[in-house]
């Protein structure tokens, strides 16, 4: 009897370490990814993109592509404040991308290095902004643009690409 | 039944067949046009929490234990203002007449449910249906806005350059601009903006040097952008706010532009016109009176804040109360004038005030540098009392016009709504159910 109890004793320690364990998954969720300016292609195809961009990510993402850098914490917080200070965000985004191509830091190829090699251009700007290979018809219609419309710039180009649709979805 | 009575039921019955599906909620036939009795609608939400003691019954001081009474709101309420124990800096009155005897006064109103909170009251104000969410969240309301109901009703539709709220702060305050409606939402909403931050300093920061491209580079970058548009199948949805076309964007943008540059002044609802003594809620409806003069909105919903201050400092909540009273003369004076009358808004504009809630009888523990009280709104029964104002034009509103007392009020916070429906003629296609509220009949001519 004395050791039928402390056999019992004995298995209680056991009983807890051999219970139901309640599976624990951690989660990180990254919400201001920055790319680097040599992105290489991430998504295969746009249809892999269907979640919008916060305001925060849109602005975090736009800063990098167009300065190169990791856009500082006080210029989020204020440039987020400034998107909610103003209904029409796509007004605010064309006022803010035009600043920011205003601003002398930015890095953007000049006209003469597009027009020296549109298919690298187009392709590069493809990763830079959309993360992915232009499609052969995207290439095919962008290239021929730059080469049969001398007024078009680089400019234009980063301009389009940071105000379209695409770009606000991931 | 005869051939001749057989032809003619079968001709009633196949008319009702055809007009059945176009009957209106409202029960009319066809919509009605031409119903509106003014083109503008400009409501104030004159909020922050104002207390009718010191607004409509003009007690200032009397509740502090101090026997100076006075209007200290001379442009918006008639009587004269306190003669001692001055707490606040008088300003010059804007109007010859104060607004009460352009229109009929509502002294007792009432917010009936829900807690006293600003959003809150923001939101029954600008919905015309009682909540009772308490928190300030960063969400659009379930209810449609009046300015959903006014775009999609409207006939023929209203672009949303006709719709702006402008607010004077930002918090929740940007998602009242549309709400979360599965029949209405962000495609019929208003335009919003924030004057002190986006023309502010935040936008000089990084809007100022947006360039401004001619109209050659603007077609380039709009033709690039459909070519990515149409190789993209999704669309920016809700984060991207409120839809105007391509041309209004433009107009609105070098509005914008043209205010942070200074090519387009803006001039400060301020004794002098200037910054001296300017309030958040001045700015706004400076900003205000901008957006009015480039747009000739048909509804604009603006608010004032600053008398919030309440809650720590009774002499500066005086103040402001007094200071935003001058930007509402100052603002009519800008509509009723020679500025207003060149932009087709003189007189036929129709001016509605109205506080989101009130503030409570009792003092809470604070006591500002004058010694004076400061009063919270926790849903007190005082907090509830409000007070509308509707001015307008003689042969719209009835002018000089006091309606309700304290022991029969008249009126409720969800009634601007179907007022503001039935001034811009589309409140008989707004879908039964919908509103609780009335029009308030008494004040319309």
């Amino acid at each position: 009897m004395q050791v039928s109890k402390y056999l019992f004793l004995l298995l209680i320690p056991l009983l807890f370490a051999t219970s139901c364990k309640k599976t624990i998954v951690k989660e990180t969720v990254y919400d201001e990814v920055i790319y680097q300016l040599d992105t290489l292609p991430v998504y295969s195809s746009n249809l892999e993109k269907n979640r919008e961009k916060s305001d925060i990510q849109f602005i975090s993402i736009l800063y990098a592509d167009l300065f190169g850098k990791a856009i500082a914490g006080n210029i989020t917080g204020e440039l987020s404040e400034l998107k909610l200070s103003f209904g029409d965000k796509v007004i605010l985004n064309q006022m803010v991308v035009s600043a920011f191509i205003n601003d002398p830091d930015i890095k953007i190829p000049d006209n003469q290095q597009m027009r020296n090699d549109p298919e690298k251009f187009v392709t590069d700007i493809y990763r830079k902004f959309y993360l992915r290979n232009p499609t052969a018809y995207e290439k095919y219609y962008l290239v021929k643009l730059i080469n049969e419309d001398p007024g078009l710039t680089a400019e234009h180009f980063y301009t389009a690409f940071a105000l379209s649709n695409e770009y606000s979805f991931y | 039944m005869n051939r001749r009575k057989f032809i003619k039921n079968a001709g009633l019955i196949t008319a009702g067949t055809l007009a059945a599906p176009y009957i209106l909620p409202s029960g009319r036939l066809f919509a009605a046009t031409g119903a509106r009795k003014v083109n503008h609608v400009v409501f104030i939400l004159f909020a922050g929490g104002i207390r009718n003691q010191e607004s409509v019954k003009k007690q200032y001081l009397a509740n502090q234990g101090l026997a100076t009474e006075g209007n200290v709101m001379p442009n918006m309420l008639s009587g004269p203002q306190p003669g001692a124990n001055l707490v606040y800096q008088p300003w010059n009155t804007v109007l010859n007449k104060p607004l009460q005897e352009s229109g009929t006064l509502f002294p007792e109103m009432r917010y009936k449910q829900g807690p006293t909170g600003h959003y809150n009251g923001h939101t029954v104000a600008m919905t015309g249906n009682y909540t009772e969410t308490g928190l300030n969240l960063n969400i659009n309301p379930e209810y449609p806005t009046v300015f959903e109901y006014y775009r999609k009703h409207s006939d023929p539709a209203r672009s949303a350059l006709n719709a702006w709220w402008m607010s004077e702060g930002l918090g929740p305050y940007p998602s009242l601009n549309y709400s979360r409606h599965p029949d209405y939402g962000a495609l019929y909403g208003a335009n919003y903006m924030r004057p002190a931050t986006t023309i502010g300093s935040l936008g000089q920061e990084y809007l100022s040097t947006a360039k401004d491209y001619q109209p050659d580079d603007v077609s380039r970058i709009n033709m690039l952008r459909n070519f990515l548009d149409n190789n993209f199948e999704n669309h920016a949805g809700p984060v991207s706010g409120i839809a105007n076309n391509d041309e209004d964007r433009e107009r609105i943008r070098s509005f914008v532009k043209g205010l942070l540059s200074g090519s387009n002044p803006i001039e400060w609802p301020t004794p002098t016109g200037g910054t001296q003594g300017l309030t958040g809620d001045l700015i706004n409806i400076g900003a205000a009176w901008k957006v009015m003069e480039a747009f000739q909105p048909e509804l604009m919903v603006i608010n004032t804040f600053n008398l919030d201050v309440c809650h720590s400092n009774f002499s500066q909540y005086i103040n402001f109360l007094h200071r935003a009273d001058h930007g509402v003369g100052w603002l009519w004076n800008k509509i009723q004038g020679p500025e207003g009358a060149a932009l087709g808004l003189k007189d036929d504009t129709v001016m509605i005030l109205m506080p989101e809630h009130g503030r409570n009888s009792d003092p809470n523990n604070v006591n500002d540098n004058n010694g004076l009280r400061a009063y919270d709104h926790t849903s007190d029964a005082n907090s509830r009392q409000i007070f509308s104002l509707i001015a307008g034009p003689p042969g719209v509103i009835n002018q000089k016009q006091v309606i309700g007392t304290g022991n029969v009020p008249v009126g409720e916070s969800i009634d601007i709504i179907p007022t503001i429906a039935e001034l811009l003629g589309f409140r008989d296609q707004i879908p039964s159910g919908m509103l609780p509220g009335r029009v308030l009949h008494e004040a319309l001519a």
